[in-house]
């Protein structure tokens, strides 16, 4: 284990704890305060963690877009957990932010082809609410090509 | 990926925005790949799976065929 990818697992643990606490990611600034780590150190965390596809930066920026199953932009796929909540990238995100929190809680989307307001709740690991499908329109070897589209 | 009411809704939604068909998951198999994915995301000791490694949890799932294969 080298010192650098010692650094990223305490900054990509780091991210994820703050974007589920404060319901939007740290900027590398603010993690490199909490951590003790420059910015400058930590700015290249972030940007070698963007590079093996751990996290996604916002285009020629070093803001966390997502850090899946979180996404910092709002999208129709919202988890909640008691009052509090996060937008996930898609509908396999948003159950995972409920997977990865392993607590009870609820998606809300709506079905893209006629809007009606789809709510899927998830307790004691199963899941329930209202029946429906997920659509992959990429296959998986093309997911990475547009990740934002994917 | 999106959630729909049904596979009928897919396919109309499909149709108009000129959207391959792709895949379509139930309720349970896109929950069930939603846990396996992301169960252990916040374990400090989490590393990205190898591409050998999401193709055999995606094989545990059932998902296989060419649309799920990770190299092309």
């Amino acid at each position: 284990v080298t010192a650098a990818s010692e650094l990223d697992r305490r900054v990509r643990l780091h991210i994820y704890e703050q974007f589920l606490e404060d319901g939007r990611p740290p900027t590398a600034a603010e993690t490199g305060s909490a951590l003790g780590l420059s910015n400058d150190e930590a700015v290249r965390s972030y940007h070698r963690l963007a590079d093996r596809r751990v996290i996604v930066l916002e285009p020629g920026t070093v803001d966390i877009w997502m850090a899946n199953p979180l996404s910092a932009r709002p999208t129709p796929f919202r988890a909640e957990v008691g009052a509090r909540w996060w937008y996930g990238t898609c509908i396999w995100d948003a159950l995972g932010i409920l997977a990865m929190v392993r607590v009870d809680g609820t998606v809300r989307t709506a079905c893209p082809d006629c809007d009606e307001p789809l709510v899927l709740t998830v307790s004691n690991s199963d899941i329930g609410g209202d029946p429906g499908v997920a659509h992959f329109a990429v296959p998986a070897a093309r997911w990475w090509d547009d990740i934002g589209y994917t | 990926m999106l959630f729909f009411r049904s596979e009928e809704h897919v396919v109309r939604w499909s149709r108009a925005q000129a959207v391959p068909s792709g895949a379509v998951l139930t309720r349970d198999q896109i929950w069930q790949l939603a846990s396996a994915w992301y169960g252990d995301r916040m374990e400090p000791g989490w590393r990205r799976r190898s591409p050998a490694e999401a193709q055999r949890l995606f094989a545990d799932l059932d998902l296989t065929g060419p649309f799920w294969q990770l190299s092309p």
